[in-house]
């Protein structure tokens, strides 16, 4: 069959007509850079929509974290009602129930001075009520979202925006045409922040969603921080792309180790991880609904927004500038 | 006198041939700064190799090279894997940067964005965009080029229909044969129409009726003054398309010139030959009766180091005193690197 198909070729084939003479006639603009690379930043878009191993698991780590959130909703999990203060005894609630029978009893025996046990009773029911924004902010924001979900979303796509390129030996085609290697770099960061975004925002309004109340509420104050955190992280696994041959394995290796263990350390040590300035943004806006830091500011060392804003932006900034020149002064021998 | 002109060895070392005088000894009469050259210097040489080393680590995957190439040639680039045939496409398309020495296109460094403009260029690598069709590819590649939309679309096509796929370029890449795949590789190289096109194996995979028209194409734009380099491992293949060869052999260029013109070099070119006898006096005995031998040097463990011209004749008449005499040869081996890769193809063999 093959030959027969290249036997149609003899017939086709047309040495005596070049691109010169097919194109002399037409009027046509001469090549521009700036359409080159408009060009590669949608073509890099529809490349990245490929779902590739690193996406199907941050797809499945988000199935995986919609449900678990969902289970807990619908057992109504997020408030302090079932939490306990020692192993084995009752649960707030039933303490507080407790109280106010002990309480009722008391106030039938002793009227007076019963008012202020009523108002501290009622206060910690209150309390507990209220409770489901801190609780799910504190446990699957601050610690699980932004400490796990957020850093593995991002280097799902960004390590594969010029990573996937090499992989699969595809980067020569980049590499020789008449585009910049920085604007290479740049529009597959461009071409990349769509795709990042839009999953970590989306992926973090489902986690809210499923969560129902405390959810709606606290994506309506931590997205700008996701927003900004998701920029970092994308500039940085961004690199990794261009430095490290195996960017993914290096990227989980910095997404477990520094993010998580530097992040949780005290003093200034957390610094360095992108995820202390966004719970820095994260605490900082939930402040003005009632909810601080879980730690104490002279332990956390919290930074204002401003400060926190101009680290995640500058971050992003500086990290796309050196791998623009990094990019630019690498050779990809292996690759292409 | 060829166009295509180099000195395997800078320092004329041995075993490396040359067909004409060398390039650098030119360059470096006539020096040429970088920043002086104007952008589309039209007297500038579409490729100029100048003293280029490149080094992987410790290894060293292109050792002193210059070269030139100029309009209208095609030059074969011939070695087997390893020779560094690869390395200097990579570093003529500004993929690799040289460790020593410069890489110039029309006067630009070939690492620049502005010279790739001059070059089209045909990987070795079989790795597409494969959720795409030959056309879509080739037409993604001249937007690459920076052409608006209509120009991409005109140049695909004439592309396309130059290498013979005009009708079968809207299936998907993933479903091509190698030699289709080839053809799609050659239409992105000639679309924005380069005047250097530089051709890593571009005949592998393609069947014998496809390399008639490959290289009939080949010719036709050598007419039109294209530069074109071509590699390959097989010295006939080559023969077939152009006059013109460079061999190399462990990152240099061995010999360069015509076919014809090698082999005849070769000829006057005395170079060391190794053999191993039980009989090693009396071997020498006869082998100086023989014309193309000059000398023979007796060493230790029965080794004779023997001086001879005209390679092919000598072997042909070696080959008939060890039968007609039944001398036992423990071990025969040419001493000289360069001449034992440029034997290795001229005689059919390999040789690195």
């Amino acid at each position: 069959m093959e030959s027969g198909q290249e036997q149609l070729v003899t017939i086709g084939l047309q040495p005596e007509t070049s691109v010169l003479d097919a194109v002399a006639s037409s009027s046509e603009s001469s090549p521009s850079t700036v359409r080159a690379w408009c060009y590669l930043v949608w073509l890099s878009m529809q490349r990245q929509a490929r779902a590739r191993q690193m996406v199907l698991i941050a797809l499945s780590l988000l199935i995986f974290t919609f449900t678990l959130v969902a289970l807990n909703t619908a057992g109504g999990r997020w408030t302090m009602h079932r939490w306990r203060a020692m192993r084995g005894g009752p649960n707030f609630q039933q303490a507080v129930d407790h109280m106010q029978a002990g309480a009722a009893v008391a106030s039938a025996a002793a009227p007076l001075g019963t008012g202020v046990t009523e108002a501290v009773l009622t206060a910690a029911q209150r309390a507990m009520d209220d409770s489901a924004f801190a609780v799910f902010s504190r446990w699957m924001v601050y610690s699980i979202f932004v400490g796990f979900l957020l850093p593995i979303w991002s280097l799902s796509f960004a390590t594969e925006a010029l990573g996937g390129e090499r992989e699969a030996r595809s980067l020569v085609w980049l590499l020789s045409r008449p585009l910049p290697r920085p604007a290479i770099y740049a529009a597959k960061f461009v071409a990349l922040l769509p795709w990042v975004l839009g999953f970590n925002l989306g992926g973090f309004g489902l986690v809210c969603l499923a969560a129902g109340e405390p959810g709606r509420q606290a994506f309506a104050l931590f997205w700008p921080a996701v927003a900004g955190a998701t920029l970092a992280f994308a500039a940085l696994f961004h690199l990794m792309s261009a430095v490290f041959r195996r960017p993914a394995i290096i990227a989980i290796v910095y997404a477990f180790f520094l993010e998580t263990v530097l992040g949780s350390m005290p003093g200034y040590m957390k610094r360095i991880s992108v995820g202390f300035y966004t719970r820095c943004l994260m605490f900082d806006a939930a402040q003005d609904h009632g909810l601080p830091p879980p730690e104490r500011p002279s332990v956390y060392l919290p930074v204002d927004p401003l400060t926190a804003w101009t680290v995640l932006l500058g971050v992003t900034a500086v990290l796309l500038m050196v791998g623009m020149v990094v990019f630019a002064r690498s050779e990809y021998c292996e690759d292409v | 006198m060829p166009e295509l002109l180099e000195p395997a060895d800078p320092r004329g070392g041995s075993g490396a041939l040359s067909v004409a005088p060398p390039v650098e000894r030119a360059l470096q009469t006539e020096p040429r700064p970088a920043a002086r050259v104007p952008a589309t210097a039209p007297l500038e040489p579409p490729l100029v190799f100048e003293r280029v080393s490149k080094w992987y680590g410790p290894v060293i995957g292109v050792n002193q090279v210059t070269l030139e190439l100029r309009p209208g040639v095609m030059t074969g680039l011939v070695g087997s894997n390893g020779a560094g045939k690869s390395t200097l496409m990579r570093l003529a398309t500004g993929q690799l940067k040289p460790s020593l020495g410069r890489v110039r296109i029309r006067g630009l460094d070939a690492w620049s964005a502005e010279a790739k403009r001059h070059v089209g260029y045909c990987p070795d690598v079989d790795s597409f965009y494969e959720e795409m069709s030959g056309r879509q590819f080739v037409e993604a590649m001249a937007r690459l080029c920076g052409y608006d939309r209509g120009a991409a679309v005109r140049r695909a096509g004439a592309a396309l229909e130059q290498v013979g796929m005009a009708g079968r370029a809207e299936r998907r890449l993933r479903g091509y044969s190698k030699g289709m795949r080839q053809r799609i590789k050659l239409a992105q190289a000639l679309l924005h129409d380069p005047e250097l096109l530089i051709l890593d194996e571009p005949l592998s995979g393609i069947d014998p009726i496809g390399r008639q028209e490959f290289v009939a194409l080949f010719r036709h734009l050598v007419e039109r003054g294209k530069c074109l380099l071509i590699s390959s491992h097989e010295l006939e293949e080559l023969e077939k398309l152009t006059d013109h060869v460079a061999i190399m052999a462990r990152g240099r260029i061995a010999a360069v010139g015509s076919v014809a013109q090698i082999r005849e070099l070769l000829d006057d070119h005395p170079h060391s030959i190794l053999i191993v006898s039980d009989q090693p006096r009396e071997l020498a005995g006869m082998l100086l009766r023989l014309s193309d031998v000059i000398g023979v040097e007796l060493a230790e463990d029965n080794r004779l180091v023997v001086q001879a011209k005209n390679p092919k004749r000598f072997f042909a008449e070696f080959t008939r005193l060890v039968l007609e005499e039944n001398f036992q040869v423990e071990h025969l081996e040419t001493l000289d690197d360069s001449t034992h890769a440029v034997l290795g193809y001229l005689l059919g063999g390999g040789g690195r």
